[in-house]
């Protein structure tokens, strides 16, 4: 449990507070829709629901994090944003494909949803057209991911933000600043195990000392590349949604939980890791926690 | 043994050392034959790809490598291994016209991936998930007489590294933390 000398930036998205001080914030949960097959948007709908009313009990921030891997799709899904996440809410796209983050932007603007868009995400494989989609639509937020493949250590990971490590010509929190992004979130980059998967939760207080920004990942992808985990199916489930302790433990901001279905375990899971964060630093570093923190709310 | 010839770990299966196929499955449940050398999943458009390459080239049996399964979308990692093996990278190590997301070649170096190119030939199955069709394939080039491409070559070997205890880094050299908890920059 930690405390930066750092000042540490906290970023305000549509209402949600993300960053800060250990034990200040509660930790902000990106919950994971559409990773796999076909949408389905009835069960989507329940889900973000439930994510809602679970967010509202503990007092962890719920955002929805749409994967979107096909054009086929991308109108229906933001379709889906504009009718289903409240007014005001935010959310985050998480896409891969180059050509499809470009006409996205562009159909988030046409639909006016740029103000509550989390792009997730900016990395080293950014392309010229793809910079100039994000300077001509830009949304309220980035997620840049510390992802370097020569070197996968905090070190490396800082390289990439500082400087670009070789893969582009600047760093990527230049190249933010350049688009005109002011609200700049870290995610440290998990890798596989056998890739220094480790080195995601390490870097979170080397980045949030170095720079200040709120920062996370998504650890649970770890778990999920942990092959072995398959013959333990019982188990498998409670270490996807407990491996997110480790961000709030190691001072982080967010955590990319991964599949909504993981909700009911996620939510109770983190809000008694930050209310045992916030009892360490109130008791020794004197943060106290804001007004709809776990500790105010579940005895 | 096995380590000399496949020195990069990962989720691979290997099966018959001296075998001319390997197999790149993409997104499909497929297990081809034992006569295969190795076979197993890509994910990534970068660190997977280095893998694959190193622990071919590690192995000069493999003369054919079978990239079979529909593609990963997005990461675009069997096109970008076919770019790979048919253009190279470029001066920033970027794999010249592979369509992945972040299509880089960090871990190892030119020489290695010239030897990949020279090595093996790739058969082109991306997107064909009928596996008697892909079955049909890996036979047909198990059965080819081809030699082996001279000697083993170790472009990389993963070995896990050990701390010196006279370490004083708490986490890391950038940041030192007192017993309370307190975060500092380093100097």
């Amino acid at each position: 449990m930690f405390s930066f000398t750092k000042e540490q930036k906290i970023i305000d998205i549509s209402g949600i507070r993300l960053g800060g001080q250990p034990g200040v914030n509660p930790t902000v949960l990106f919950g994971g829709f559409f990773f796999k097959e076909n949408p389905d948007f009835n069960n989507a709908k329940k889900q973000l629901e439930e994510m809602y009313k679970l967010s509202k009990k503990t007092g962890n921030s719920a955002i929805p994090d749409f994967f979107i891997k096909k054009d086929e799709f991308m109108v229906e899904i933001i379709d889906f944003i504009a009718e289903n996440v409240p007014k005001n809410y935010p959310f985050s796209i998480d896409i891969i494909d180059p050509k499809l983050k470009i006409e996205i932007l562009k159909i988030l603007n046409d639909k006016k949803l740029l103000a509550r868009t989390i792009y997730n995400s900016i990395h080293v494989g950014i392309t010229d057209e793809e910079q100039e989609s994000l300077e001509k639509y830009t949304p309220e937020a980035v997620i840049l991911v510390a992802f370097n493949p020569k070197d996968q250590s905090p070190d490396g990971k800082i390289e990439v933000l500082e400087n670009g490590a070789n893969l582009t010509s600047k760093g990527l929190l230049e190249i933010a600043k350049d688009i005109g992004i002011k609200k700049i979130l870290v995610d440290t980059a998990a890798m596989a195990p056998g890739d220094n998967s480790g080195a995601a939760i390490a870097s979170i207080p080397v980045i949030k000392e170095e720079y200040g920004l709120p920062t996370g990942c998504a650890i649970h992808n770890v778990v999920e590349k942990s092959k072995w985990l398959h013959e333990f199916e019982i188990a498998r489930k409670s270490v996807d949604a407990s491996s997110n302790v480790n961000i709030p433990l190691f001072g982080g901001d967010f955590a990319i939980f991964g599949p909504v279905e993981n909700i009911n375990l996620v939510f109770p899971i983190i809000a008694w890791q930050d209310i045992l964060i916030s009892e360490y630093t109130e008791n020794y570093f004197g943060i106290e926690p804001a007004d709809f923190h776990p500790r105010r709310k579940l005895f | 043994m096995e380590n000399e010839y496949y020195p990069w770990g990962g989720e691979f299966t290997t099966c018959n050392r001296k075998g001319c196929v390997a197999v790149v499955i993409l997104n499909m449940d497929y297990t081809p034959c034992k006569d295969v050398a190795i076979y197993g999943p890509l994910k990534t458009e970068n660190i997977g790809i280095e893998k694959i390459v190193a622990n071919i080239i590690s192995n000069p049996h493999i003369r054919y490598l079978v990239v079979c399964g529909n593609e990963i979308r997005g990461h675009r990692s069997g096109s970008s291994l076919l770019a790979l093996n048919k253009n190279g990278i470029d001066k920033q190590h970027r794999i010249i016209d592979a369509p992945g997301a972040i299509p880089y070649i960090e871990n190892i170096d030119e020489e290695a991936i010239e030897r990949f190119r020279s090595q093996i030939e790739i058969v082109n199955l991306i997107d064909v998930t009928d596996k008697k069709q892909i079955d049909k394939k890996i036979n047909e080039c198990l059965h080819k007489s081809i030699p082996v491409f001279g000697e083993s070559y170790i472009a990389i070997r993963i070995t896990p590294q050990v701390a010196s205890l006279d370490d004083k880094r708490a986490l890391h050299s950038k940041i030192v933390i007192d017993y309370l908890g307190k975060v500092k920059k380093r100097g």
